[in-house]
C-alpha cells in the first residue's frame, strides 16, 4: 500500500531491499548513485535524483516506472517537482495519474521567448502599418491642398519682365527650379532690405544641404519708375549672389503684380520727388512647376521657412513632366 | 536720386537707433535730443525721415495701448 509522507517523496512499496537496475538505462545506474535511500524494508523507499539524470518530468516518470516494485498497484503520482536542493529533485505523490503533466521550469522559459518575439514581430507590423497609412494620408492632404491652391489661381498668369543684367525673362524661365519671390522698391527704408536679408540666409541654410535643389530668389520691383535695369543691379548687390533682380514698364510690373494679388500703391511725392510705396510684405514660394505653394509674412523667421520649404521640396510631387 | 546702398541704409539706421535711445531715455523730450535729430536728418533721405518718424508714433502709441488700455469713441459705446 502506498504512502505518502508530507515532504518531498516518491515512495514505493517495496518488499525488498534493493532496487534491479535494467542494463540498458545507463541513466538508472546514475540515478541510483544519486539518490538517496532511506527507510527499512518494510517501508518506503524514497528517491531523489539530480535534473542533470532527467530533461523532464514525463522523462523520469517513465524510469521510475521502470523501477522494478514488489507487488500492489502501479501508481503514479507526478504532479509537482519540489526543489530539494542545488539540482535535486524529487516527485511528490499527490494523487492517482492522470494526463495533466507538471510543469518543469524549462518548457515555459521556451514558450515565453516565442511568444516575446511573436508579440514584438506583431507591435512591428502594426507599427508599420500605422506609419504607412498615415504618410499615404500626408500625401493626400498635400496633393488636396495644391488643388486648392491651383484653384486660388495665384500666379497662373506669366510675366514678362528684365532682370538686372538686362535680360528678359517670363515665368517659363524659371520652370525646374523652386523659387522665393518678393515684391518691394529700392527706396524701401527698412522693410525690403530685411525681408531680402531674411530670404538670403534662407537660401544659404538651404544651401548647406546638398541633398536639396537650389532655390532662386528674386525680387521684383514695384517702383517701375525709379527702378530701372541699373537701380535693380546696384541693389541686389547688397544681398545673396543669386538674388535676381525683375523690373520692367509700368504696364509690366501691373501685370505681374494682378497675378500674385500684390498690393501696391506709391505714396505721396515730397520736395524732391521722393515717396515710399506702400506694398504687401510677403514672401512667396513657388515650385518647379511655377505652382504658387505657400507663403511668408514678415512673422516668419529664418528657421520658420527653411523648415516649410525642405518639407515642400520633399513631398514635390511633379505635376507635369 | 539713387536709392541708398547697403552701408549708406546702415548708416541712417544707426542714427536713427541713437536718436531713439536718447528720446527713450528723455522721455521723448525733443529739446535734448536735438543734435542726434540733425545727425538723423542729416544721414537719411528726407522721406525716410517723415517714414521713421510716423513709424516711431506708431509704436509709441501701440505701447501706449497695450499698456493702459483705451476708451472707445462715444459714438461707437451706444448699447
Amino acid at each position: 500500500m502506498l504512502r505518502t509522507s508530507g515532504f518531498t517523496h516518491f515512495t514505493k512499496y517495496c518488499g525488498y531491499s534493493s532496487i534491479r537496475v535494467f542494463p540498458q538505462c545507463k541513466r538508472l545506474g546514475l540515478l541510483m548513485n544519486s539518490g538517496r535511500l532511506s527507510g527499512s524494508p518494510n517501508n518506503y523507499l524514497s528517491v531523489a535524483f539530480s535534473k542533470s539524470v532527467f530533461q523532464s518530468c514525463s522523462e523520469a516518470k517513465s524510469y521510475v516506472f521502470s523501477l522494478p516494485y514488489n507487488s500492489g498497484a502501479r501508481h503514479s503520482v507526478f504532479n509537482t517537482v519540489k526543489h530539494l536542493g542545488k539540482n535535486s529533485y524529487s516527485f511528490q505523490s499527490k494523487r492517482p495519474y492522470s494526463q495533466g503533466s507538471s510543469k518543469s521550469t524549462s518548457t515555459p522559459l521556451i514558450k515565453l521567448r516565442t511568444r516575446l518575439i511573436v508579440t514584438c514581430l506583431f507591435g512591428v507590423g502594426i507599427l508599420g502599418t500605422w506609419y504607412y497609412v498615415h504618410s499615404e494620408k500626408e500625401k493626400k492632404l498635400q496633393l488636396q491642398r495644391i488643388e486648392q491652391l491651383k484653384k486660388v489661381a495665384i500666379g497662373q498668369g506669366d510675366f514678362n519682365l528684365v532682370d538686372h543684367t538686362g535680360k528678359p525673362r517670363t515665368k517659363k524661365d524659371f520652370f525646374g527650379h523652386w523659387v522665393m519671390m518678393y515684391f518691394g522698391f529700392t527706396h524701401c527704408p527698412d522693410i525690403c532690405p530685411d525681408e531680402l536679408v531674411k530670404i538670403s540666409n534662407v537660401v544659404s541654410i538651404l544651401d548647406e544641404d546638398k541633398t536639396l535643389p537650389p532655390v532662386q530668389p528674386i525680387f521684383i520691383s514695384v517702383d517701375p519708375e525709379r527702378d530701372d535695369v541699373e537701380a535693380m543691379a546696384k541693389y541686389v548687390k547688397d544681398f545673396h549672389p543669386r538674388l535676381l533682380g525683375l523690373t520692367g514698364t509700368p504696364e509690366q510690373v501691373k501685370e505681374a503684380g494682378k497675378a500674385y494679388r500684390v498690393y501696391y500703391s506709391t505714396g505721396p511725392k515730397d520736395e524732391d520727388n521722393d515717396y515710399i510705396v506702400d506694398h504687401t510684405i510677403i514672401i512667396y514660394l513657388l515650385n518647379p512647376d511655377g505652382l504658387f505653394l505657400d507663403y511668408y509674412n514678415r512673422s516668419k523667421t529664418e528657421e520658420n521657412i527653411a523648415e516649410s520649404i525642405r518639407k515642400h521640396m520633399k513631398n514635390y510631387v511633379k505635376l507635369f513632366t | 536720386m539713387t536709392a541708398p546702398n547697403a552701408s549708406e541704409r546702415r548708416v541712417c539706421w544707426a542714427a536713427r537707433d541713437e536718436l531713439w535711445r536718447c528720446l527713450d531715455e528723455n522721455k521723448d523730450d525733443m529739446s535734448r535730443c536735438q543734435k542726434l535729430q540733425r545727425e538723423f536728418e542729416s544721414s537719411c533721405p528726407a522721406q525716410w525721415v517723415k517714414y521713421f518718424s510716423k513709424r516711431r508714433d506708431y509704436l509709441k502709441y501701440k505701447e501706449k495701448i497695450q499698456t493702459e488700455g483705451f476708451e472707445p469713441l462715444d459714438s461707437s459705446a451706444k448699447s
